[in-house]
């Protein structure tokens, strides 16, 4: 299964953060970037449900799903964030598959996970015309030693977010243009 | 008009971040949100970062932008975007390069060409010939060339994609008819590639056109007319 999903097409930044400065670092993220749908990790279902009513009330659009919700309650949101009835879902490790909404042109890892398995099921794609997007990991102190490694393990270049991000990276319309510089 | 004045950063970030959260749902807070963050003398760049970031990029989105400018009902605004919106059509055509199939701007040109149909035509006002002459697009590409026609007919099929939406427009409008029968008539030339004659086709469905009953117009055929195409047009 691993195999199937591919970082191809995906970049990859990682910022230092603290975890008390993270939902503003989010802020800054949601007023600097275009994103037109995003994915937001988090690695339990409680801070799930935190993060999301958090940023709820700071005029954020967004959906929460976890593995402690319904399946068909959670198929239901998923349908919907789907379809751009919000713009925003946080959740936990529930994707088996790769993301495979086209849409959605930013993850972020507010949580960074612990296993490369993890991590590749969050931001990898499935498809073999692996849409563009960037990835953000938000890394503590702790979880210093967890990149590296992870990016080790996944043979991959995680690097540490710029103060302007490209947006060839990750606006598909932009992508040829970037190209034809060359 | 053309150099539109910069907002201080402060207000950007305003605007990217309302922009990025905005949904159907949360639409009137947004809308007064950001009637709030931008001044009145930066309407202009609000309409050129409207149209050239998100229009072209987001066609998942158009109606929820049409939304937003009913919601923030700012009639200077909506006329910023109606001209910004042509004005971009004109500066991609103009700037096609003909030796080179670039896929990327004819993509942009048809999301802005969807875009510009819900602008006007499903809210049943015109696209008024003096702004944009659709036809006389076509007809000006069908001289020109193959690189020419993968711009204009596409750009032309989206727009006229929001007629279904319009009483006025639906067919049997004159206006859309039309320009219907000469896709159409373009439809029959043999040298016209498939891809393209499924993009009228799809039209066709969409407008629940009959297509084999349809009629071709005698226009891009008519020799008379083809003298008379001034280069003042788009491409």
């Amino acid at each position: 299964l691993m195999e199937e999903l591919t970082l191809k097409g995906i970049t990859q930044f990682y910022a230092y953060v603290q975890e008390k400065h993270k939902v503003h670092c989010l802020n800054t993220l949601f007023s600097k970037l275009q994103i037109n749908q995003s994915i937001i990790f988090c690695n339990t279902a409680q801070r799930v449900e935190l993060l999301a009513k958090k940023i709820t009330e700071l005029g954020y659009s967004c959906y929460y799903i976890h593995a402690r919700m319904s399946q068909h309650f959670r198929n239901r949101v998923f349908h919907d964030f789907r379809q751009g009835h919000c713009r925003n879902l946080v959740c936990t490790d529930l994707f088996t598959r790769g993301i495979d909404i086209p849409s959605v042109n930013v993850v972020i890892n507010f949580d960074f996970p612990k296993y490369a398995e993890t991590y590749l099921h969050r931001i990898g794609r499935s498809g073999r015309y692996g849409h563009l997007g960037i990835a953000i990991n938000l890394i503590t102190y702790d979880d210093r030693f967890a990149l590296k490694q992870i990016e080790q393990q996944l043979n991959t270049e995680i690097k540490a977010i710029p103060k302007l991000i490209d947006k060839r990276l990750y606006v598909s319309e932009y992508q040829q243009e970037g190209e034809l510089d060359d | 008009n053309e150099e539109a004045a910069v907002p201080p950063e402060g207000v950007q970030d305003a605007v990217f971040f309302i922009f990025n959260n905005l949904s159907k749902i949360n639409m009137s807070t947004k809308s007064e949100e950001l009637r709030r963050a931008v001044p009145d003398e930066f309407m202009p760049w609000l309409g050129q970062y409207l149209v050239m970031k998100r229009v072209t990029t987001e066609p998942n989105f158009h109606q929820l932008f049409v939304d937003l400018m009913d919601a923030l009902n700012v009639p200077r605004l909506r006329e910023i975007v109606l001209q910004q919106t042509f004005r971009s059509i004109r500066a991609l055509l103009q700037n096609m390069r003909p030796d080179l199939n670039d896929y990327n701007d004819r993509s942009l040109l048809k999301n802005i060409g969807h875009f510009l149909g819900l602008l006007t035509l499903a809210k049943n006002r015109p696209i008024l010939f003096d702004d944009m002459d659709l036809k006389g697009l076509l007809l000006e590409a069908y001289c020109k060339g193959q690189v020419e026609m993968h711009y204009a007919v596409p750009f032309v099929a989206r727009t006229l994609e929001a007629c279904s939406l319009s009483p006025v427009f639906r067919p049997p409008s004159p206006w859309t008819m039309g320009i219907v029968r000469v896709l159409k008539e373009l439809h029959m030339d043999k040298a016209v590639k498939n891809s393209l004659k499924f993009e009228v086709e799809i039209l066709c469905k969409k407008l629940e056109i009959n297509f084999d009953q349809l009629d071709p117009a005698y226009y891009l055929r008519d020799s008379d007319r083809i003298r008379q195409i001034e280069v003042e047009n788009c491409l």
